[in-house]
């Protein structure tokens, strides 16, 4: 049966209201003590205050328990009276969910990320002239790069992989549940009528602050995920390892389209100036085979570096700006091991080659992590609300999986790293291996569904960017 | 990664089960003794049904140690040495033996246990330079016995969860493939261990 439009919206603002399984992380987890912060960061997405906990001799980053995207389509027509209302109503309600809460964890952190369809359907011109000009792409290329361009195929995607055309996504992120509801009930408020939501995806991260079962464990056990008893017991996520070290997450700004020298176009006057690029993704973890067909070390070896010296039952590994590989040390590792780790095959993508001084005058060393990751385990199917169910190969039951979430300088950027990921480096380097083998870090587990690049704005242009000048 | 059974394998093994399948699958139905559900040393004491002790008793002469014979399998699968069922048989010269029994459809179904003893040694043997078992996840006590239970395998038991024991100098282990797209999880994988374990009977070498 084929839903209207009216339906839809209907059973997207329905969708929102029910938290399903979801429900459970608020039984299992309690909120970690958290630090209040009324300081607005002028990036949208830049947190409040993460607590840094201490384990195993390594800073880690306890990040908020609950995350929700929605993406949607846009309601409005492309008239300049049309958005100007439609920014309105929308900064309007932004403005209420800042004043009503301090920002994440503790509070309620929402980032707005809009998609080339926005951009190219409504705001065409005033695009081609302020989106951001990818300076290292470009130089590439041979011709002008965007800093936001449209997702790909990696070598390591499956060949149904969706690309997906959503005008906008809505990233919210809290400690609370219903903060997180309030704030998307208020956002997609059927009565403003803005967008249609094309899906709602959810899930946890963290939550084993204490010694406790964590959340990805106890959600995937009340789930009936297959192996989910192998998990071990405090595991930040489903595949056993911390994956917040401090050192690993890209400082605050760093993301920033302005911040890195030779990135992008602006520094020092750009409309984006404060925004970044976002990439959020859907893969599949395949838990079982991840616990029955690798041991301790071999799943040390490819989450983080082969040879790795780590005690057994080790959790949170360092990940050090010294310790970070540059491609050399990459391809010694696949010619002496035939595999490579997953992390330290995309260092030489993902981390500053050399001493950087930033135009925010900060100096970035040598190895800083530069993507800032907020990544979080789902149990959706793929998602947990689907505008087109059959397109998206919707399915009721739980399965374990990730919805990724990173914010990088530009999109390229993001696709540098990913496609380090998959054995090309960005010298030029291939690794051997095939992108879907064993060795090739824990591609051979991961199943990616959907793909999209978003721009994210700074806070100050986040409502329909750049329809203010039409 | 492929958690099927090796297709190479697979492809070999479907022409002769499909052959056996033709022929029906009774015949052995009776062998198939349901162990009690309780893995307990108090149970009764399951036996070797006369259809099966024949070729494990001669499996046990022929190493010169003791086998352990399985009274009870997953269905459909019976452990009758040179049965329908059996897929595998290898005994190598220091008299370590491996049996498999399996049922494989493409696309259908497959159940795979595989039954192991290495007499006269009790270290984990070694596959290509790596423990053969390895993912030790901890010791249970199963139907009386301490069996170690390890979930990363190499060899034969890829993809398999196994339990390993001690006994009298020896090491034995029995495994069974994980295939959740089969219904075959983790979770169900271990609770058939259990019964497989529950009932083992351990068949003596006779004395030539």
């Amino acid at each position: 049966m084929r839903l209207t439009r009216r339906q839809f919206v209907a059973g997207g603002a329905a969708a929102l209201g029910a938290a399903g399984i979801y429900e459970l992380v608020d039984r299992f987890a309690t909120a970690p003590e958290r630090e209040s912060t009324r300081l607005l960061p002028s990036e949208q997405h830049v947190l409040g205050r993460p607590q840094v906990i201490v384990d195993n001799g390594v800073e880690v980053v306890v990040p908020p328990l609950h995350h929700e995207v929605v993406t949607a389509r846009l309601n409005v027509e492309p008239t300049a009276a049309a958005l100007a209302k439609a920014r309105a109503m929308l900064s309007e309600t932004l403005q209420e969910l800042d004043a009503r809460y301090e920002p994440a964890p503790k509070g309620l952190s929402i980032s707005l990320g809009w998609g080339l369809p926005y951009f190219t359907r409504y705001v065409p011109a005033l695009a081609e002239e302020h989106l951001p000009v990818d300076i290292r792409a470009s130089k590439a290329a041979g011709e002008q790069v965007r800093g936001l361009i449209d997702a790909i195929r990696f070598p390591s995607d499956p060949e149904d992989l969706i690309l997906e055309d959503n005008d906008v996504a809505i990233f919210l992120r809290s400690d609370s549940m219903d903060f997180i509801a309030d704030g998307s009930a208020s956002l997609f408020d059927e009565a403003k009528g803005l967008f249609s939501i094309t899906s709602i995806r959810r899930g946890f991260a963290g939550g084993g602050f204490d010694g406790s079962q964590s959340l990805p464990k106890q959600m995937a056990m009340a789930a009936g995920i297959g192996g989910a008893e192998l998990i071990p017991d405090t595991a930040e996520l489903f595949l056993g390892f911390t994956s917040t070290q401090k050192a690993g997450l890209g400082p605050p700004g760093i993301a920033n389209f302005e911040t890195l020298p030779g990135y992008t176009d602006q520094f020092p006057d750009g409309y984006f100036l404060g925004g970044t690029a976002m990439h959020l993704s859907h893969l599949f973890e395949d838990v079982e085979a991840w616990y029955l067909n690798f041991d301790f070390p071999e799943r040390v070896a490819t989450t983080f570096k082969p040879g790795l010296d780590v005690e057994e039952g080790t959790q949170t590994v360092p990940q050090d700006a010294e310790d970070a590989d540059a491609s050399k040390a990459v391809e010694q590792d696949a010619e002496q091991f035939d595999a490579v780790g997953h992390s330290s095959v995309m260092q030489p993508a993902s981390r500053l080659q050399a001493d950087v001084t930033g135009n925010d005058g900060i100096v970035y060393p040598k190895g800083t992590a530069v993507p800032q990751r907020a990544d979080f385990n789902t149990l959706d199917n793929p998602f947990f609300w689907s505008a087109r169910p059959d397109v998206d190969r919707q399915d009721d039951q739980p399965a374990a999986g990730l919805h990724f979430v990173v914010f990088t300088p530009t999109s390229d950027d993001f696709h540098r790293t990913r496609l380090a990921m998959d054995g090309v480096l960005p010298d030029g380097t291939s690794i051997p291996l095939h992108p879907r083998s064993r060795g090739q870090g824990f591609n051979s587990i991961l199943q990616t569904t959907h793909r999209q690049n978003f721009l994210v704005p700074p806070r100050r242009n986040r409502s329909f960017p750049l329809s203010e000048l039409l | 990664m492929n958690r099927a059974f090796p297709s190479a394998l697979a492809a070999l093994l479907a022409l002769v089960l499909v052959s056996f399948a033709a022929s029906g699958c009774g015949g052995e139905g009776s062998a198939s003794a349901e162990p009690s559900q309780s893995t307990s040393t108090t149970a009764s004491e399951p036996t070797c049904p006369p259809g099966l002790e024949r070729g494990w008793q001669k499996l046990a002469s022929q190493i010169d140690a003791a086998v352990y014979c399985p009274s009870w399998l997953p269905d459909p699968l019976v452990g009758r040495i040179g049965g329908q069922w059996e897929g595998v048989h290898s005994v190598t010269k220091e008299n370590s033996y491996l049996v498999g029994f399996i049922w494989f459809e493409r696309g259908a179904g497959e159940v795979h246990v595989n039954l192991r003893g290495y007499p006269g040694q009790t270290k984990v043997p070694t596959c290509n330079g790596k423990p053969c078992f390895s993912g030790e996840r901890g010791t249970r006590e199963v139907a009386g016995r301490t069996v170690d239970v390890y979930t990363v395998n190499r060899g034969a038991d890829t993809w398999h969860v196994l339990y390993a024991w001690k006994d009298d100098g020896s090491l034995y282990s029995v495994s069974q493939h994980v295939v959740p797209e089969l219904g075959l999880s983790y979770s169900q994988v271990v609770k058939y261990l259990d019964l497989i374990m529950a009932g083992l009977v351990k068949i003596e070498p006779q004395q030539s």
